[in-house]
């Protein structure tokens, strides 16, 4: 690989990202935005989070899978953010269900 | 969240909210120095995919694919794993409209996975202290990354696999998920977008996350909308 090739590649991926974070928080600051899009940015936020969760739990090229101590760590973190109402705490529990089930399973 | 601090350049709260996140990170960034070392780009420049691109996925795609794809191909490719940034932007847009200009062309240079799920709790705050928020977990993260990665060119991966660091991060990113949903509209984005995103998690290039995002948001905007007709 030359290292213009390189060069190239870095400069396009990294221009073209930059310019997908910012797009709509440059385009959009000083235009009005219909109703409906407002519903819908509302929802961005939550539905990608959401989104990746999923996908880097059990995303991967052949399917969705997990391990049992994954889904398990999963069920005690949610659980404890639910319950708890705090980030650190659900870490916690997800990271330690992990090794514990993982040690015995 | 816990009050912050509210005075000086740094915020103490983020940083204390960004280490969690960051400490897996940091094995990520091994792989990617390591990566680099082994692949087929010039060194410097695989790792100034750090500096440039900043996103660890699609620079590992990058790194990959470099030499061993045409060079379009390694375009797409890591261009495709981060149109997810696209949706970020969008979700961030309303908040931005309160910042000043310089601060919405510079701060989207850092708006990634890590920085875009703890700032979207702090969108109710002020102007000024969301501000200071964004910017010093952005920039924590960027400075970190920079490290962590040209780490991993010298020593790799030194944290064993048996850590399972690589499963933090969805258990921190489903920990911010549950701690924020409020609406009903938010808690149907959220349970479509992951219904969606679970069928569809074994497509290439984290398509995956792409459809079970739209998926959620034309359910959140839905269950909003009847839900306003109604009030």
């Amino acid at each position: 690989m030359s290292t213009w090739s390189a060069v190239a590649i870095v400069a396009v991926v990294g221009l073209m990202t930059y310019s997908m974070r910012a797009v709509a928080i440059v385009s959009l600051a000083d235009r009005e935005v219909p109703a409906w899009a407002e519903r819908a940015l509302r929802s961005v936020g939550p539905a990608v989070l959401a989104a990746l969760t999923v996908n880097l739990a059990a995303g991967g090229e052949g399917g969705p899978s997990m391990e049992i101590a994954e889904v398990l760590a999963l069920v005690a973190a949610g659980g404890a953010a639910l319950w708890r109402k705090n980030l650190l705490v659900s870490l916690a529990a997800g990271m330690i269900t992990l090794w514990v089930v993982s040690a015995f399973v | 969240m816990v009050e912050p601090s509210t005075t000086g350049w740094i915020d103490r709260r983020a940083v204390i909210d960004a280490l969690p996140l960051f400490v897996p990170v940091v094995p990520f960034g091994f792989v990617i120095g390591l990566a680099v070392s082994e692949g087929q780009m010039p060194v410097a420049i695989g790792w100034a995919t750090s500096l440039f691109i900043f996103g660890g996925a699609a620079q590992l795609a990058v790194v990959e694919l470099a030499g061993t794809a045409s060079m379009w191909a390694v375009i797409v490719a890591g261009l495709v794993i981060n149109v997810r940034h696209v949706m970020y932007s969008a979700a961030l847009a309303p908040t931005f409209r309160q910042q000043p200009r310089w601060m919405r062309w510079a701060g989207p240079f850092v708006l990634i996975d890590q920085v875009f799920a703890l700032v979207m709790l702090q969108t109710d705050r002020p102007p000024a202290e969301f501000r200071r928020y964004y910017l010093t977990v952005g920039l924590l993260f960027y400075i970190n990354w920079q490290w962590a990665t040209a780490l991993g060119l010298v020593v790799g991966p030194v944290v064993p696999d048996s850590w399972q660091l690589g499963f933090a991060p969805p258990i921190m990113f489903l920990g911010i998920v549950l701690v924020s949903v409020g609406k009903r509209a938010h808690a149907a984005a959220v349970v479509v977008a992951g219904a969606v995103g679970l069928v569809t998690a074994g497509m290439q290039d984290r398509l995956g996350i792409l459809l079970g995002a739209i998926a959620g948001v034309i359910a959140g905007a839905l269950v909003e909308y009847r839900d306003e007709v109604r009030s």
